[in-house]
């Protein structure tokens, strides 16, 4: 089934583009934390551990090859976040960047929020082509005339000049977190969005920032009490009054806002019962949820916890719909990765533009991908090995047996230290961005 | 971190591996003697690997108190790791020193492969699969109950039950020529129970407690520390009893 989105079956992957340094010294502050399309796919926003932004935008197609999709080239860079101290408790906030989230485009200019662990804020990024000249007053390079050299008068013209590309914050919307934000989400509406961190939930009007409502509160009285904490949530892309929100025991509960003003009740309650069969003392560990995305659709949501991916039908509580294996040969090594602290790693997944294919991360810098109609699924590595252009992304595999075929990987020989930990599908097309840790690859399928 | 090809250090799973594989060079002839010889060492095998992933979890946590704010994610995780480890052990002690908890985490594959540690001629999984296929029926409300562990604080109901726990062994023998000079420090924000020794109540959210870690209570810090060699005697005694 060949289009936009379709089956990965037929589907053959690419690389285009990779951005960021190529060389093995990695700067602690360009390691990426997060990757977003916006709603057209035309720009590609990443942020990095050193609290900027960088925006890709893509190249129209050329009209003398009008089969082959424009290239991400930089469109801004800028520093959203600054290193802050909490003087009251002693402790360095961290600028990292932890989510970008774009706002539906209403005019010419783009808005996104981006989040730290503590601020959220709302930047316009508007683009400047044109600049006002004959000004009766003041010279060309800004220099005042002196008034009586003034004989005429004239009317000041635009002009056109060089691209300037301009973000600007808009909006802060600060110390409303006592603990560290993970997820940010904007509503249906366009006017509010929700902030998560590990105890609460807020929702926010965009254009308010001195006041938000608290939605969810779960933390205890006593605090040697807790248990579980808040790990990700997000808006259902249709249903203003609803949102879900996942936690660190592998439950997500769904939350109507009309209910009431305090969603610390849920509507409904999404959890799998425990696989006798696969227990250890890691399991609430690695049942602890990651990442949890909406269907484009509504109908359903993905959740990512340490070992795999789950596809939830909003209709039915008891079990996932669907279930996939991202690494289970990880799953003899659990103390391993306990160990080195491994199973603490938060991967991300991602439904392409028809939810048919979703993607997620693994280590070595491998990423999966699942097609749900077709019941396949493929790995395959982003590497500067297959970094030539339009070369075919071979799929890549992990020996679990005792026999090893050629061309496969040992687990033994996985490389723990690169983990793909964030990807993003174009919302219309197949491509995808993938980080590994410093560097962003962009991927698309082949065209003839 | 496992690097590709790189050499991994000698982490302390591996030297549990090479302790207990010496004794993994037996032949499967030992049929004769019936599998509680191969339960028992199972079971021992078994409750050095809790010990391990216990040592595991105090370092995180102590190494976490130690510096920057870290994620409250990760604290809570490595403390429900922590309390899950003391509910067996309690549980083991309560059942008997000589029968393991047939519905121990340990006997699951977490283990099996991991640190390469498999009962005696237990290359196959029918030996490990001996030691819990009764588990359902013999004990229908075990995997109920691991499921809903009691709600009660760490620092308090748990406190109480080890102090119990420990009534009955020789403490002050125990405790003689321990080392505890690694932890003697008073920059670690822990409050023990009054009284209590084991469990540790650990408290992870300094900055929600009023009153500064009292260390003084019943020796303080050096006693709610437990070197894990003394573990080891603790299990020891209770295995072979």
């Amino acid at each position: 089934m060949a289009g936009p989105g379709g089956g990965s079956s037929d589907v053959q992957w690419c690389f285009s583009q990779v951005k960021g340094a190529m060389d093995d010294d990695v700067a602690e502050a360009d390691i990426i934390s997060t990757v977003e399309f916006n709603h057209s796919g035309e720009l590609l926003a990443t942020g990095d551990k050193g609290g900027r932004v960088v925006i890709f935008q893509q190249e129209p197609e050329s009209k003398n090859q009008p089969q082959c999709r424009g290239e991400y080239n930089v469109y801004s860079t800028f520093q959203s976040h600054e290193p802050e101290f909490d003087y009251l408790k002693s402790l360095e906030i961290e600028e990292k960047i932890n989510k970008i989230r774009w706002l539906p485009q209403k005019n010419a200019a783009q808005f996104l929020l981006s989040t730290n662990d503590k601020t959220i804020k709302l930047w316009k990024i508007s683009e400047r082509d044109k600049r006002p000249e004959g000004y009766n007053l003041k010279e060309e390079d800004g220099r005042y005339r002196d008034p009586n050299t003034v004989t005429t008068l004239r009317v000041p013209v635009f002009r056109p000049m060089d691209l300037m590309v301009e973000a600007s914050p808009r909006r802060v919307f600060a110390n409303a977190h006592t603990y560290h934000i993970n997820s940010i989400s904007v509503n249906s509406d366009h006017e509010t969005y929700l902030s998560a961190d590990d105890l609460r939930v807020n929702l926010w009007h965009l254009e308010i920032t001195d006041r938000s409502f608290n939605i969810v509160d779960i933390k205890p009285a006593n605090m040697e009490e807790l248990t579980e904490v808040i790990t990700a949530a997000e808006f259902h892309p249709h249903q203003c009054n609803t949102f879900v929100y996942s936690s660190s025991k592998g439950t997500i509960r769904l939350c109507d806002m009309r209910a009431s003003a305090l969603c610390d009740v849920h509507a409904k309650l999404f959890e799998e019962p425990e696989d006798p069969n696969n227990r250890s003392f890691f399991s609430e560990i690695i049942s602890s949820i990651s990442d949890v995305k909406f269907s484009h659709s509504g109908r359903y949501m993905m959740t990512r916890d340490y070992l795999s991916v789950k596809i939830w039908d909003l209709h039915m509580e008891t079990q996932p719909v669907e279930t996939y294996q991202v690494h289970e040969y990880l799953r003899s090594k659990l103390c391993s990765l306990y160990e080195n602290d491994c199973i603490f790693d938060k991967f991300e997944c991602c439904w392409n533009g028809n939810d048919s294919v979703v993607m997620t991360g693994s280590y070595n810098n491998f990423f999966r991908m699942f097609d749900r109609g077709y019941r396949h699924d493929v790995t395959f590595e982003a590497s500067r090995e297959n970094s030539k252009p339009r070369s075919v992304l071979k799929p890549r595999k992990v020996s679990t047996g005792g026999k090893r075929k050629k061309d496969e990987i040992s687990v033994d020989s996985l490389d723990f230290s690169k983990k793909i930990l964030h990807t993003a599908w174009h919302p219309l097309d197949n491509i995808i961005a993938v980080a590994t840790t410093n560097n962003l690859y962009i991927f698309q399928d082949k065209v003839n | 971190m496992l690097g590709r090809g790189v050499k991994r250090k000698r982490s302390c799973l591996e030297e549990l591996e090479v302790e207990v594989l010496p004794d993994g060079a037996r032949k499967p002839d030992r049929k004769q003697d019936g599998g509680e010889d191969r339960e028992e060492e199972a079971a021992a095998s078994l409750l050095q690997q809790r010990q391990v992933v216990l040592g595991l979890c105090l370092k995180k946590l102590q190494d976490d108190q130690a510096g920057v704010e870290l994620s409250l994610r990760r604290s809570v995780l490595l403390a429900n790791t922590l309390r899950q480890i003391q509910e067996e052990m309690w549980r083991d002690r309560t059942r008997g020193p000589d029968r393991l908890d047939p519905d121990s985490c340990l006997v699951r594959d977490g283990f099996r492969e991991d640190v390469s540690v498999t009962c005696p001629g237990c290359a196959e999984d029918g030996c490990c699969d001996a030691v819990s296929p009764d588990a359902p029926s013999q004990d229908p409300n075990g995997p109920s109950d691991q499921q809903k562990p009691p709600p009660a604080p760490a620092g308090s109901t748990l406190s109480d039950s080890a102090t119990g726990y420990l009534s009955d062994l020789a403490l002050d023998d125990i405790f003689e020529d321990i080392d505890t000079s690694m932890y003697e420090t008073s920059d670690l924000p822990w409050s023990c129970g009054g009284g209590a020794l084991w469990p540790l109540g650990v408290s992870l959210w300094p900055e929600e407690n009023l009153k500064p870690p009292s260390l003084s209570s019943g020796g303080g810090l050096q006693s709610c520390l437990m070197d894990l060699n003394d573990l080891d005697y603790i299990i020891e005694i209770l295995v072979k009893s």
